[in-house]
This record gives structure tokens, C-alpha cells and sequence, in this order.
């Protein structure tokens, strides 16, 4: 049984590419690490924007931060498919040892890189499909991609604590010098050079290990250039591969949710539409209260949770002002509801510096705000998730 | 190094035990099994057919293509295999969603198409420039596979 087993049969896939090494796998790694890292930390800044506690409340400040951070997420992210897809090419002859289950520690080393393998094509494909707002997955996008990005983590460092060695090897190997990577480990396989000794590097007939990595940068430089249109607007124009065009949304601004969508276009435009205000001194607002009211401007880029941003000039009344008359302070914690009947997103909380510099908007890029952007009033403020500068606003709350 | 190798794996260990644990206590038990669905299918979809599609045409790129023409081959198709995966969701989903989200508004079969020709019109022009420089050069050796 055993002389059976350790005889390789001849119909076992063999890997002849010298274009593979841990050389070039090693470097394909590290920059893939560095995305992976890169994804996960603005991710937590993102999820913090969803989840912030009460004692540590979102800065204001730079108005663009929330602009960078998850446009940086979102770009990096999606160029991380094609990085990832190579680099697994790069990998692919380790599935093919001989035995294929010769140890309890490789066999717990495969269902590792199973897993590492499949949560992060999960991971980067479903947050692409959210990003196309196509969900073939059924189910809650938020709560598994922020779950799962703990397993894609935890299961690299894991990934990296295993193949050190081979790392630093690769690392430190010349890239057309290092051992051809096959499905024989390079310390069974007497052809290796880390065996034999000093021998003239592999030979790669058609591209080299160099013009490898070179067309994989390009090719992923063609996919951020052509895409990150939608948050760096400069290159907007050269967006082929750009999933929004800012430009072409209303008064020059996307929309993420229409008013249809949200179901509110006959209670947006009632005309005995007011503001109320809850809290220690209740009050409300009518429409031309506030048409008389809405003389301030700020300048918050809208940028959403989805990649794409855009600058936008608002004009309405200090929140602040009206929480104020209310009975709050700056201090306060407030809520402000839609009129959108129901929905995680129809409600956010304000509190904080961002309650300090919100406005209460009535105009965008000099324009009254159509239905779809919010009419008759909606929040706006610096540094903030585009999905919590909350449209159709219904009732400002004073909580505390 | 072995001080580092521990340190990661406890980590990593650590890290990836509470994504689990998140995921099986707090999300419904529909979802977990959905979401198995889908990690499974990954590898199917990756390791079982993409990778031996792509093996298959290097294989055969190999066997078929000169080497010095292989070099300036393969480069492209990198290349474009690259901007297609990205592209291929896009065009599946164009035109899809209300004008006013400003979303996948783009002919993206038209765009692809573009970044294609591109490529390989700057492939086709560096094998060019290439094959002329090695007949100006009678000196260089030319490439086994060309004789």
C-alpha cells in the first residue's frame, strides 16, 4: 500500500512553466498583502462611519476624509481581482504534491488555503457585485462583508506566518534565478536550484519572469486608471472601465437612492410638508420657514460608500441653529428621520463635530434640490457617509 | 524569524477565529448556508475551471506560437484577460439602473472592445518594432523556435 502510494502515477498533472517561482510569487505576494491590509483598514474606517460609538464620535474633519479613505477602498479593491487571480496562477502546481495527503500538517495547511482562497474571491467579488448594485448573493452585503473580512485577514496572516521562508527566499532571490515552482517542492527535486547548487538561471523561452509582472502591473494600471474616474474626477473622461460617472447625475451628483425607490415622492412635495423638531422644546418649520432661513453655504463633496464622490456646493440652515432652538447643544445626540417609510438608511444619528458644521440643505450646485436628491430638505455634513446624509428629512430629534 | 512566524500565526489565528465566530452567532442561518454555497463554488469555479483554462492556453500557446512571438503574446493577453474580468460584470449589468444614479451608464461592450484594440495594438506594434530591430541586427542570434 505504502510503495503504491509513494509512486507518482503517470497521468499526475506535471508543471513545466519556468515562468513560475517563488521568486515571482513572492513579490506578487507582497504587493497583494499590502492591498489586503490597505482594503481591511479603510474598510474598519468605513464600518466605524456605520457603528461609531458615543464616546468617539466621526470627525468633521478633512471634509474629504471619508472621500479618500473608501474611495482608496473601493479602487484597491477592485484592482485586487486581477492580482489575486494571477498570483494564485503563479501558485497553482502546489495543489499537486505527491502524496496529496501525505501529513496531518499538510492536510491542515490545505483547509487553511481553502479557506484563505475562497473568502477572499468571496470577499472581492461580492464587493464588486455591490458596487454594480447587483446582488446575485442573497444576503445582508454589510454584515457578511464585514464578518468575512476578519477570515480573509486572519487567514493571510496565518497564510504568511506558514510561508516565511519561502518569502524571504523569494524576496531575496533575483527574479530570474529563483527555483522553478512545480508541483515537486523545491527541497524534493533534485533539479532545483537551491539542491544542485550554482547553475545558470532558468530559462524562459517566451515572456520572462520580469515582463510577467510587468504586463500584470500594467494590465491592473489599465483597470485603477480607467475606473477611478468616479471618486478622482480629473480622470473621469478616460473612465471606461468607471462604474458611475458623477458628472452625468442630477445637478451634477449621483444619486444612490431615487425618491421612487425610497416611496416618499407624494409626501416630499405635500404642501403642508414641515420639519418637526423633538426635544426639550418641540417646535416646527414650514417650507417657506425654511426657504427664508436657507442663506448658508458649505462645500462637502458627497462621497458614497460604494467608491464614487463628487464635490458639491450646498446652500440651507445650520443644523446646529435649529437642535439649538430646540433645547440641544453642540453636545447633543440627535437623530434626524426621512420621510421614507421604512429602511435601515431612512434614519441617522448626528452628534459630535460633524452636528457642529452639518446643514440642513435646500440647494445643490446652486439649484433648488430635486425629488431624488432629497426635496424638500435633507442633511448634509463634512467627512460623512453619503448614505447617512440622510434626504426627505421628516423630524429632527433632540435625544440628550 | 520563528519569534515573527508565531507572533503572525497567533494573530492570524486569532483574528480569522473571531470572523468566524462573528459570522456563525450573528447572521441567520439561511445566509451561513448561501454563504458556504458561495465559498465552495469560489474554488470550484477558480481552481476547477478557470486555472486549467488558463494552463490550457499557455499549454497550447507553447506548442503552437514561436517564442519570440509567444513573448509579446502572452504579454497582451495578460493584459486583457485583466481589464476583461473587471469589464464582463460591467456589461452584464449596463443600463440597468435609474438614469439619476448616474450607475453603469456606459456601453461597456464598446469600452471593452476599446481597451482590447489598444492593447493589442500596442502589443502588435512592440512585436513590430522587435522583429525589425533583430533583421537590423544580423549579429544577435535569433531565437531557437524562429529558425
Amino acid at each position: 500500500m505504502l510503495t503504491v502510494l509513494s509512486r507518482r502515477p503517470a497521468w499526475w498533472p506535471h508543471f513545466s512553466s519556468t515562468l513560475r517561482s517563488t521568486a515571482v510569487t513572492a513579490r506578487l505576494g507582497l504587493v497583494l498583502g499590502i492591498a489586503v491590509l490597505t482594503c481591511f483598514l479603510t474598510g474598519l474606517l468605513s464600518y466605524f462611519q456605520y457603528q461609531a460609538w458615543e464616546w468617539l464620535p466621526p470627525p468633521a474633519s478633512p471634509v474629504w476624509g471619508y472621500r479618500v479613505t473608501q474611495g482608496v477602498h473601493v479602487a484597491t479593491g477592485m484592482a485586487t481581482i486581477p492580482l489575486v487571480l494571477v498570483k494564485l496562477w503563479s501558485v497553482y502546481p502546489n495543489h499537486f504534491r505527491w502524496p496529496p495527503f501525505r501529513s496531518v500538517r499538510r492536510l491542515v495547511e490545505l483547509i487553511t488555503v481553502a479557506l484563505l482562497v475562497s473568502a477572499t474571491l468571496v470577499q472581492l467579488f461580492t464587493g464588486f457585485f455591490n458596487v454594480l448594485n447587483w446582488y446575485p448573493f442573497r444576503w445582508d452585503f454589510l454584515s457578511v462583508h464585514y464578518r468575512l473580512a476578519y477570515v480573509v485577514v486572519g487567514s493571510v496572516l496565518l497564510h504568511i506566518a506558514v510561508k516565511l521562508p519561502d518569502i524571504v527566499y523569494g524576496l531575496q532571490t533575483k527574479i530570474a534565478e529563483g527555483d522553478v515552482l512545480t508541483e515537486v517542492q523545491w527541497n524534493e527535486n533534485p533539479e532545483s536550484h537551491s539542491i544542485a547548487g550554482p547553475l545558470p538561471p532558468p530559462v524562459t523561452p517566451g515572456l520572462s519572469r520580469r515582463g510577467l509582472l510587468t504586463a500584470a502591473g500594467a494590465g491592473i494600471g489599465v483597470v485603477v486608471v480607467t475606473s477611478v474616474g468616479q471618486t478622482l474626477t480629473p480622470l473621469e473622461p478616460i473612465g471606461l472601465l468607471a462604474v458611475r460617472q458623477p458628472s452625468k447625475g442630477p445637478l451634477g451628483v449621483p444619486v444612490n437612492r431615487t425618491a421612487e425607490e425610497a416611496y416618499v415622492i407624494a409626501a416630499a412635495t405635500a404642501p403642508d410638508w414641515t420639519l418637526k423638531i423633538m426635544g426639550p422644546r418641540p417646535y416646527a418649520l414650514t417650507l417657506a420657514e425654511i426657504e427664508e432661513m436657507a442663506i448658508h453655504e458649505a462645500q462637502f463633496p458627497v462621497s458614497c460608500v460604494e467608491g464614487w464622490s463628487a464635490n458639491a456646493q450646498w446652500r440651507g440652515l445650520w443644523l446646529l441653529e435649529v437642535v439649538e432652538r430646540g433645547g440641544g447643544t453642540a453636545d447633543s445626540q440627535v437623530r434626524v428621520r426621512s420621510l421614507e417609510p421604512a429602511g435601515f438608511f431612512n434614519k441617522s444619528m448626528i452628534f459630535g463635530p460633524q452636528l457642529s458644521r452639518a446643514l440642513l440643505a435646500t440647494h445643490l450646485n446652486g439649484q433648488r434640490l430635486t425629488a431624488d436628491h432629497g426635496y424638500p430638505l435633507r442633511l448634509v455634513a463634512p467627512n460623512r457617509a453619503g448614505v447617512f446624509n440622510t434626504k426627505w428629512l421628516a423630524t429632527i430629534e433632540v435625544l440628550s | 524569524m520563528k519569534i515573527w512566524r508565531i507572533v503572525l500565526a497567533v494573530v492570524g489565528v486569532g483574528v480569522g477565529t473571531y470572523g468566524i465566530f462573528q459570522l456563525l452567532t450573528q447572521l441567520p442561518r439561511q445566509t451561513l448556508v448561501l454563504l458556504a454555497l458561495w465559498l465552495i463554488a469560489a474554488l470550484i469555479i477558480h481552481d476547477g475551471l478557470l486555472s486549467p483554462a488558463v494552463i490550457g492556453v499557455g499549454a497550447a500557446l507553447r506548442r503552437y506560437v514561436p517564442d519570440r512571438a509567444r513573448r509579446y503574446l502572452q504579454f497582451g493577453l495578460i493584459m486583457a484577460a485583466m481589464v476583461t474580468v473587471i469589464a464582463v460584470p460591467m456589461i452584464y449589468r449596463a443600463h440597468t439602473q435609474p438614469p439619476a444614479k448616474a450607475l453603469l451608464l456606459q456601453d461597456f461592450g464598446i469600452n471593452l472592445t476599446v481597451l482590447l484594440a489598444a492593447i493589442g495594438g500596442g502589443t502588435l506594434i512592440a512585436y513590430a518594432i522587435r522583429v525589425a530591430r533583430d533583421r537590423s541586427l544580423p549579429g544577435r542570434p535569433p531565437d531557437e523556435a524562429d529558425k
